[in-house]
């Protein structure tokens, strides 16, 4: 056996990971971006980021080459996937609201975050416009739509397992 | 994030630089994200760039070049007397190189393939130094030559 080190690293991985980054890292990491808050470190929402990348690549790869050929999206394009996407929101919203079941803490709660993180986005769009705040905004309401849809899914397996008799 | 790039530079100063420019670079670089990795995986593919060239710039060690191959010279398990702790700082007491390669490797859970691409050596150049890096930090635990 010549595998005793691996092994120990293995079996305490995570005691590995205990340095934590002070509270000022992420302060400035926002200040970078031109955000005046600090989201970067809500795991739930990185988590919901992440799924939806791969949407915004394609998004923004369909956006950058279906179009007129440009670095970034025009600001009649963004009012336009602006309208789309809150059209979509309402949509899905009216949708569970119909179902009359909200009762979802973690989604209501992070819905209501990202609903947040919106209007100070759109804030900063009027104050200060510039492409990563489009970016951050479109992202934003790409992840809010995922939320939506998978409270939707939810509601009706739930609502199908309602459906389905008892079978024994 | 902040612990992958802080075992590849060694100074939290400098961590914290490597974590920031990280996370700008990459909300700077969201449409380069093709989906072919998990997004984490790809974030900390930039935190592990950002901090290489850290220790690629202090120029004060080269990073592993030679290859030749060097005998494993792992512990058996029963006979791993150490502590978290004592790992830890002994993995600091590594030279720039061979803390690189032994973090990525061991830590990290890249394979020596992934770590050549990673550092711009060879796999068995990977291999070799994973293997001196075992070796040097067995010495720093027993006390031996440093």
């Amino acid at each position: 056996m010549k595998n005793g080190l691996n092994e120990f690293v293995n079996r305490n991985r995570d005691e590995f990971d205990s340095r934590v980054p002070a509270d000022r890292v992420w302060n400035r990491i926002s200040f970078s971006m031109g955000f005046g808050f600090s989201w970067w470190n809500n795991v739930a929402l990185w988590r919901a980021a992440a799924v939806l990348m791969m949407g915004l690549s394609l998004f923004l790869f369909l956006t950058r080459t279906g179009h007129e050929p440009g670095p970034a999206l025009t600001q009649q394009d963004f009012g336009d996937v602006e309208l789309f996407y809150k059209a979509q929101i309402s949509e899905k919203v009216a949708l569970i609201h119909d179902a009359g079941d909200l009762a979802d803490d973690s989604f209501t709660q992070d819905l209501q975050k990202l609903e947040a993180m919106y209007t100070v986005l759109h804030d900063e769009m009027k104050r200060h416009p510039s492409e990563k705040v489009k970016d951050a905004l479109v992202l934003n309401m790409i992840v809010r739509i995922d939320l939506l849809n998978q409270q939707i899914q939810k509601l009706e397996e739930s609502a199908r397992e309602k459906d389905i008799p008892a079978t024994i | 994030m902040f612990n992958v790039g802080y075992r590849i530079v060694n100074n939290e100063a400098e961590a914290e630089d490597v974590l920031q420019e990280a996370f700008i670079s990459a909300f700077r670089s969201l449409e380069h994200y093709r989906g072919d990795a998990s997004f984490g995986a790809w974030l900390k593919r930039i935190v592990i760039n950002k901090a290489i060239n850290v220790i690629k710039q202090r120029r004060t060690e080269p990073l592993p070049e030679e290859d030749f191959d060097v005998a494993d010279d792992g512990w058996d398990e029963k006979e791993f007397p150490f502590s978290v702790e004592q790992v830890r700082t002994a993995i600091e007491a590594l030279p720039d190189g061979y803390r690189s390669v032994l973090s990525l490797y061991l830590l990290e859970g890249y394979d020596h393939a992934e770590i050549a691409g990673i550092l711009g050596i060879s796999e068995s150049t990977s291999k070799s130094q994973f293997n001196r890096s075992k070796k040097k930090l067995r010495e720093l635990l027993e006390g031996g030559p440093s």
